[in-house]
C-alpha cells in the first residue's frame, strides 16, 4: 500500500550532511521506503533530540506515508522521545549489578544536584528535564560494563563508578 | 450437514462442513453454525481480519483426538480436514478471562450507555458468562474526556476497548486515514489526526469508525447505535448517484439515526455524511405544509382541492387559449422514477406536449447523447464493483471523493493497492497524489487532450484492431482525424507536456482492462456530448467494453438523474428512450396513454426560459427544481419566470424559484415516500418510506396523479409496486422488473423477465449493432473567443462533499456547520500579482456581472485558472456564470467562465455578501 498525501511541512531545518545520511539509509530499502522509517526516526532523533512534530511530517513527506502513520511508530517505541531532552541528557544504568553498585541513589543525587524532579515521569515518558532546560535524565538498561557500575552516559560520553554526581555535572556545565 | 462426496470438509464441533476458498476459522464456523456462535470483539464483517483481542479463539487439531492447540479463529486461515471445538472449557475460560480483563478497565454503567442493548462488549460478556471481575481495581482510563468538538462525531474513549475496529474502519473503508492507535500496552489510546480533536483533524465524518466501534466508544451526535427506534426501513440515499442503501431507524414517525447496512452491494456498511446524517432537513420547521396560492400578488394557504382546482382551471385556459405548446414542465432527477415516470405522462399525455425536461439538461444530457451515439445506450457500461477487476482508472472530469464518496473512496483503495491511476483534470484533486498521472489541462480543453491521447495509443501500435473490425464501425474516418492532427497545437492548446500525455496514453492501452470514470467536467462545456464520444472512442479503440473492469461509467450527479432520462423526462425521447417524432413509436406512446400526444419534439430547458422571455411559453410547472439558484445566469432564468403567465412549484422548501410561483404545492422528502431511483450504475434500487409525509404534504407521485385525475386522466392510484407495473409495460429495460423481486439489493437494468439484472454492458454487441466512432477537432469555448481578451481569468465550478447543490437540504443540517461558505481558489503567482493574500475578499468579473468571494490562496488550480464551488447561493456565483451550452444538447457551460478578479478593498459600508448561515439552534438536535 503506498500513502501519499497533501500536507505541507512545517520548517524543520534539516542540514543537508544529515538529509545526505537519510536518503543514503532509504537506499537500503530498495522494495518500499516505507521501511526505512525506523532508521529515519534514529536520525532525527540523534541530530534533534527528540521527534517533534514537525519531524514526524518530514518524515512522512520524505517516505509517503501521512504523518500519523509515523507517530504511530513514534509513540510505539518509548525510545523515541516527544518532547526535547535537556542540553545534556544523562543516561543511569538501573541494571541488576549497577543497581547493587548504587545507581539508584546516584540517580537521586544526580537530580537533587541538577533540580530535576522525576515525579511525573512513567514508563512512556521516562525523561524528566530540569527547570532550566540544561539537563535531562532517564534510567537506561544495561550499559555494557557491569563490573564498574554505578555507569552512567551523558550524552555520548561514558562514566564508570560515578561516585559524586556534583562532580559528574562539572564538566557539563555550559 | 450436507453430502461429503468429492467435497473439501472441515469439521466443527466433531461434524464435517464444507469449505470454500479463502475461508478463516471464523468465517466457516459463522456460516455453518451462525455469527455469534463463536464470540468476537475486534472482527467486523466489514473489516479484514484483525486478531487483536483473542475472544474469539477456539481449539483445533489435525484429527478427532489428537493433540490440540489455541488459535484466534478470525485471522487463521481454515485448512482441510481441520477439527475446530468451539466450546471446549479451556477456550471457554480462556475466552471468559480476556474479556474480564477488558472489563477492569471499562466503565461499568451499561444501563446509561447510549448503546446499552446494542453493544457487542456488553453481548460477549453475557455470551462467556461474566458474573464478577476478580482482579482489583487497578489503575484505568475511566477518567477521559469526551470529544464533542464536531457536528457529528463524538468520542467517549473511556468507553474503548483498544479493538482497532475505528482505525481499520478509517483505513479500509473510507481510507481517510484520521484515526490511530497512539502509544502501547497500557498507554495505548486512539487520536485522532495528530492527537487532535474530530473537529480540527481531516474526518469526513463519514461515521465507518462509529459505525465500526463495538462500543459508545465513538459514535455520533444522532445516537445512531442506540437501540431507541422501534423501526427500521431500508432505503436509498437522495444526496448522489451512488446510490448508497441506508437503514433508516425511526420511532413514532420520527427518524432518529440512518446506518448503513452491513452487505450491501453498493455500499457495504458506508456512507458519507450526506447520506448518514444529513436528514434533519426532512422535520425542519422550514418545511412547506401548505398549498399556496398567490392571489392578487400575495400568497394564501389554501387546501389541496383548491389548489388543485385552481390549478386546472388555469392550465385548462391556457392550453384552450395559447394551445398545449405553451405549457411545458420541469422533473427532476431528485425524484423516483415513479414520479418522472408520472410528470412527463402527464406532460404527455394529460396536456399533450413533449415539452418535457429535466435537470440532467444541466449534468450528464451530453452523455446520455455521447453515449447513444456511440454505444446505442446512455448508461454506464459497468459497475462500480469493477474497481476489484480493473488494472487502470482513468478519471476525467470528475472528483469523485468530493461528489461520489463512496465510489471515491472506493478508487481511492484501488489506487493505494497500486493500480494505476489517470487523472485528467484542471485542479488537483484529491485523488491526485494516489494517481501515477496527472493531466492539468487548462479548462474546456478536453477534446484538445483526448485527441492527443488517442493519436498516442495508434501511433504506438496499441489499437485493438480484432476489437475494432468486429464491433466497431467509421473507423476509418477517426483513423484520418488522428493522423491530420497537429500535436504542437493541441499542446498549446490543453498546456499539458505531451510526453506527459503519452505515457498515460500507454499505461491505459497497455492495460489488460482499464476503466474509465467521467463526471461534469467532461459534460458541462460547450464540446461536452463530443468529448463523450471520444472517450468512448478511447474505450473502443483499445477493447475495452463488455468485460469486468473496463468501460465507460459516468458519475451520475444526482440520486436519480440515469432514472429522470430513462423515464422519459426529455423533450426528444419518451419513457424508455424512444424518439417522439418516429411515427411507429408514436403510435405505441398514443396507444399506451390512451391519450393522443404530440410528435413533435419539444422545448430543452433553456428553450423554455427563452420561449417565456419571448412570450411564447405561458405556464411552466416545476417539480423540485430551484433553476433561479442553479441555472446559468440567473438574471435571465429570473426573467423567465417573471415573464410566465402562470408557474406551479412543488417544492419542499420555500426556494428562490418558488417565490416566483402562482401555486407552491408542498411535496415530501425521499424519507417519507416510496418507489425507486435508478443509480449510475443502472442499479433500480427501491426507496421507501420511512416515515409518514409530514402533515399537509404529499409525496410528488401523489400530487402528480390526483392533478391527473383532476384534468380528467383516468390515473390509477399512485403505489410504488403499481406504478412500477405500468413502466415495467412501456419502457423495454424495466420489462421484468417488479417491486418485490427488486430486493434489497436493486437491479440493474436491462431488468429482463424475472428479474434478471444486467452487471456489464454490450457483452459480445453494442446495443446499437456496432460500437461508432466518431472524430471532432477541437473548438474554443465562445465564452472565451468572445470575453477572453477582457476577461483573462477561466473560472471554473465544482462541489464539495458536504454540500448538495445550492444547499437546500445540506445546509439545513449540520453539514451548514462544517463548510459555511464558497471560497474563490486562486493559484499563488496569481494571487502575488494582484496582491491577494488568503482570506481577502475577490471581485469576480464576468461579462454578465460580478461576485465577491473570500480567496483560498492554493496551488491546487493552475495559474490562470480560478475554482470555486455553487453551495451557498447568496453568493450568487451563477450571476457570472454564462450561458453557453453543450452544441448537442445545450447542458450549460458550467466550468468556463471567462473573468478577471481583483482584491475588494474593505472600504467602510461596503455591502461584502456574507453568509446567511442558519445558526446551530434551529438545528433539532
Ligand atoms: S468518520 Fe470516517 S473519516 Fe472520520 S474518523 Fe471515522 S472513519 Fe475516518
Ligand atoms: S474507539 Fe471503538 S472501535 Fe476504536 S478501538 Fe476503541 S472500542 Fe475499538
Ligand atoms: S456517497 Fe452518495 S449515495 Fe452514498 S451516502 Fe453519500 S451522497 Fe448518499
Ligand atoms: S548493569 Fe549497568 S552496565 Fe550492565
Ligand atoms: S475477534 Fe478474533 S482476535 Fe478479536
Amino acid at each position: 500500500m503506498i500513502l501519499k498525501a497533501n500536507f505541507s511541512v512545517m520548517a524543520l531545518e534539516i542540514p543537508s550532511t544529515l538529509e545526505q545520511e537519510i536518503d543514503e539509509r532509504i537506499t537500503h530499502y530498495p522494495v518500499s521506503k516505507r521501511s526505512a522509517v525506523l532508521p529515519v526516526l534514529h536520525a532525527l532523533q540523534h541530530h534533534f533530540g527528540y521527534i517533534s512534530e514537525e519531524a514526524v511530517e518530514w518524515t512522512a513527506k520524505k517516505l509517503d506515508l501521512l504523518p500519523i502513520k509515523v507517530l504511530e511508530v513514534v509513540t510505539f517505541y518509548p525510545g523515541f522521545r516527544q518532547y526535547a531532552p535537556g542540553k545534556y541528557h544523562i543516561r543511569v544504568c538501573r541494571t541488576l549489578s549497577c543497581a547493587m553498585a548504587g545507581s539508584f541513589d546516584l540517580m537521586d543525587s544526580l537530580c537533587q544536584a541538577a533540580k530535576i524532579d522525576r515525579s511525573g515521569v512513567n514508563h512512556h515518558h521516562p525523561i524528566a528535564v530540569s527547570e532550566d532546560g540544561k539537563y535531562s535524565i532517564e534510567f537506561a538498561e544495561c550499559l555494557a560494563s557491569c563490573g564498574t557500575g554505578p555507569v552512567c552516559m551523558v550524552n555520548d560520553d561514558f562514566h564508570e563508578k560515578v561516585e559524586d554526581a556534583a562532580a559528574l555535572l562539572g564538566q557539563y556545565r555550559d | 450437514m450436507v453430502s461429503l462426496t468429492a467435497k473439501t470438509v472441515a469439521y466443527i464441533d466433531g461434524s464435517a462442513y464444507e469449505m470454500e476458498p479463502g475461508d478463516t476459522i471464523l468465517k466457516f464456523v459463522d456460516r455453518h453454525v451462525g455469527r455469534g456462535h463463536v464470540p468476537t470483539l475486534c472482527d467486523a464483517p466489514q473489516l479484514e481480519p484483525y486478531g487483536a483481542c483473542r475472544v474469539c479463539s477456539v481449539e483445533i487439531a489435525l484429527t478427532a483426538d489428537g493433540p490440540r492447540r489455541v488459535v484466534a479463529s478470525c485471522h487463521t486461515p481454515l485448512t482441510e480436514n481441520l477439527h475446530i471445538f468451539t466450546e471446549s472449557k479451556n477456550v471457554r475460560d480462556l475466552r471468559r478471562n480476556i474479556v474480564e480483563l477488558v472489563l477492569t478497565d471499562h466503565p461499568l454503567d451499561c444501563l446509561t450507555c447510549e448503546v446499552n442493548g446494542n453493544c457487542e462488549l456488553q453481548t460477549v460478556a453475557a455470551k462467556v458468562g461474566i458474573r464478577k471481575v476478580r482482579y482489583p481495581e487497578g489503575k484505568n482510563h475511566l477518567d477521559r474526556t469526551k470529544d464533542l468538538s464536531h457536528p457529528y462525531m463524538t468520542s467517549d474513549l473511556s468507553k474503548c476497548i483498544n479493538c482497532s475496529r475505528c482505525v481499520r474502519a478509517c483505513d479500509e473503508v473510507q481510507g481517510q486515514m484520521v484515526l490511530s492507535m497512539h502509544g502501547r500496552g497500557f498507554n495505548a489510546r486512539i487520536i485522532k489526526g495528530l492527537d487532535t480533536s474530530f473537529a480540527e483533524s481531516d474526518c469526513v465524518s463519514c461515521g465507518a469508525c462509529a459505525q465500526a466501534c463495538p462500543t459508545s466508544a465513538i459514535s455520533d451526535v444522532h445516537q445512531s447505535k442506540a437501540i431507541e427506534a422501534t423501526d427500521s426501513t431500508r432505503t436509498v440515499c437522495t444526496y448522489c448517484g451512488v446510490g448508497c442503501n441506508l437503514e433508516v431507524k425511526t420511532k413514532g414517525n420520527e427518524v432518529l439515526g440512518i446506518t448503513a447496512p452491513v452487505g450491501a452491494e453498493v455500499n457495504n456498511a458506508h456512507t458519507c455524511l450526506k447520506g448518514r446524517y444529513a436528514f434533519k432537513f426532512y422535520n425542519h420547521p422550514d418545511r412547506l405544509r401548505k398549498p399556496l396560492v398567490r392571489y392578487n400578488g400575495h400568497f394564501e394557504e389554501v387546501s389541496w382541492d383548491e389548489a388543485y382546482d385552481y390549478i386546472a382551471k388555469r392550465l385548462g385556459e391556457i392550453k384552450t387559449q395559447h394551445g398545449p405548446d405553451a405549457i411545458a414542465g420541469i422533473s427532476s432527477a431528485r425524484c423516483t422514477n415513479e414520479e418522472n415516470y408520472l410528470m412527463q405522462k402527464f406532460i404527455r399525455a394529460v396536456i399533450g406536449t413533449n415539452n418535457i425536461d429535466c435537470c440532467a439538461r444541466v449534468c450528464h444530457s451530453p452523455t446520455a447523447f455521447g453515449m447513444q451515439k456511440s454505444f446505442g445506450t446512455g448508461a454506464a457500461t459497468n459497475s462500480v464493483v469493477d474497481l476489484q477487476y480493473t488494472d487502470c482508472i482513468l478519471i476525467i472530469g470528475a472528483n469523485p471523493t468530493e461528489g461520489h464518496p463512496v465510489t471515491g473512496a472506493k478508487i481511492k483503495q484501488r489506487l493505494m493497492k497500486g493500480v494505476t491511476g489517470i487523472v485528467i483534470d484542471p485542479r488537483r484533486i484529491e485523488l491526485v497524489p494516489y494517481a501515477k498521472h496527472h493531466l492539468q489541462l487548462r479548462p474546456g480543453t478536453n477534446v484538445a487532450l483526448l485527441n492527443m491521447f488517442a493519436y498516442y495509443i495508434w501511433e504506438a501500435g496499441l489499437v485493438d484492431r480484432e476489437f475494432i473490425e468486429k464491433r466497431c464501425e467509421n473507423w476509418a474516418d477517426f483513423e484520418n482525424g488522428l493522423r491530420s492532427l497537429d500535436l504542437d497545437e493541441l499542446e498549446r492548446i490543453h498546456g499539458v507536456d505531451r510526453e506527459q500525455v503519452k505515457a498515460a496514453a500507454l499505461d491505459y492501452a497497455r492495460a489488460e482492462a482499464a476503466m474509465e470514470f467521467h463526471g461534469l467536467g467532461v459534460t458541462e462545456h460547450s464540446q461536452g456530448a463530443k468529448t463523450v464520444m471520444l472517450i468512448a472512442n478511447l474505450a473502443m479503440m483499445t477493447g475495452n467494453i463488455g468485460r469486468p473492469g473496463c468501460g465507460v461509467n459516468p458519475l451520475r450527479g444526482q440520486n436519480n438523474v440515469q432514472g429522470a432520462a430513462d423515464m422519459g423526462c426529455q423533450p426528444h425521447q419518451g419513457a424508455g428512450y424512444m424518439p417522439v417524432d418516429d411515427p411507429q413509436w408514436h403510435e405505441t406512446y398514443e396507444k399506451f396513454y390512451g391519450m393522443p400526444v404530440s410528435d413533435e419534439i419539444g422545448y430543452k430547458i433553456p428553450q423554455m426560459f427563452e420561449a417565456a422571455r419571448e412570450g411564447k411559453l405561458k405556464a411552466l410547472w416545476l417539480m423540485g427544481e430551484d433553476v433561479v439558484q442553479t441555472d446559468p445566469n440567473s438574471e435571465a432564468v429570473k426573467e423567465a419566470m417573471n415573464a410566465l403567465d402562470f408557474l406551479v412549484v412543488q417544492e419542499i422548501f420555500m426556494t428562490e424559484t418558488a417565490q416566483y410561483a402562482d401555486v407552491v404545492l408542498p411535496a415530501a422528502s425521499f424519507l417519507e415516500k416510496s418507489g425507486t431511483f435508478t443509480n449510475a450504475e443502472r442499479r433500480v434500487q427501491r426507496v421507501q418510506a420511512a416515515v409518514e409525509p409530514l402533515p399537509g404534504t404529499k409525496p410528488d407521485g401523489q400530487i402528480l396523479v390526483e392533478i391527473m385525475n383532476r384534468m380528467g386522466y383516468p390515473q390509477p392510484d399512485y403505489t410504488p409496486e403499481g406504478m412500477l407495473a405500468e413502466i415495467a409495460q412501456i419502457v423495454p429495460f424495466f420489462k421484468g422488473a417488479t417491486w418485490d423481486g427488486l430486493g434489497d439489493n436493486g437491479k440493474q437494468w436491462p431488468i429482463q423477465e424475472g428479474n434478471v439484472g444486467t452487471a456489464i454492458m454490450h457483452v459480445g454487441q453494442f446495443k446499437r449493432g456496432l460500437g461508432k466512432f466518431h472524430f471532432f477537432p477541437f473548438r474554443e469555448s465562445e465564452e472565451l473567443v468572445a470575453h477572453g481578451k477582457e476577461f483573462p481569468f477561466i473560472l471554473t465550478t465544482g462541489r464539495l462533499l458536504e454540500h448538495y447543490n445550492c444547499g437546500t437540504m445540506t445546509r439545513r443540517t449540520g453539514n451548514g456547520r462544517i463548510v459555511t461558505k464558497d471560497v474563490l481558489a486562486v493559484n499563488p503567482a496569481d494571487a502575488a500579482r494582484k496582491g491577494i493574500e488568503d482570506g481577502d475578499h475577490v471581485r469576480i468579473v464576468s461579462a454578465r456581472g460580478e461576485v465577491i468571494l473570500e480567496a483560498q490562496v492554493t496551488d491546487e488550480v493552475k495559474p490562470g485558472v480560478v475554482f470555486t464551488t455553487f453551495h451557498f447561493p447568496e453568493h450568487l456565483v451563477n450571476n457570472v456564470t454564462s450561458d453557453v451550452h453543450c452544441d448537442d444538447t445545450l447542458c450549460p457551460e458550467y466550468k468556463i467562465t471567462a473573468v478577471d478578479i481583483e482584491k475588494v478593498l474593505d472600504e467602510p459600508g461596503r455591502q461584502v455578501h456574507s453568509s446567511r448561515i442558519v445558526p446551530a439552534e434551529v438545528f433539532a438536535k
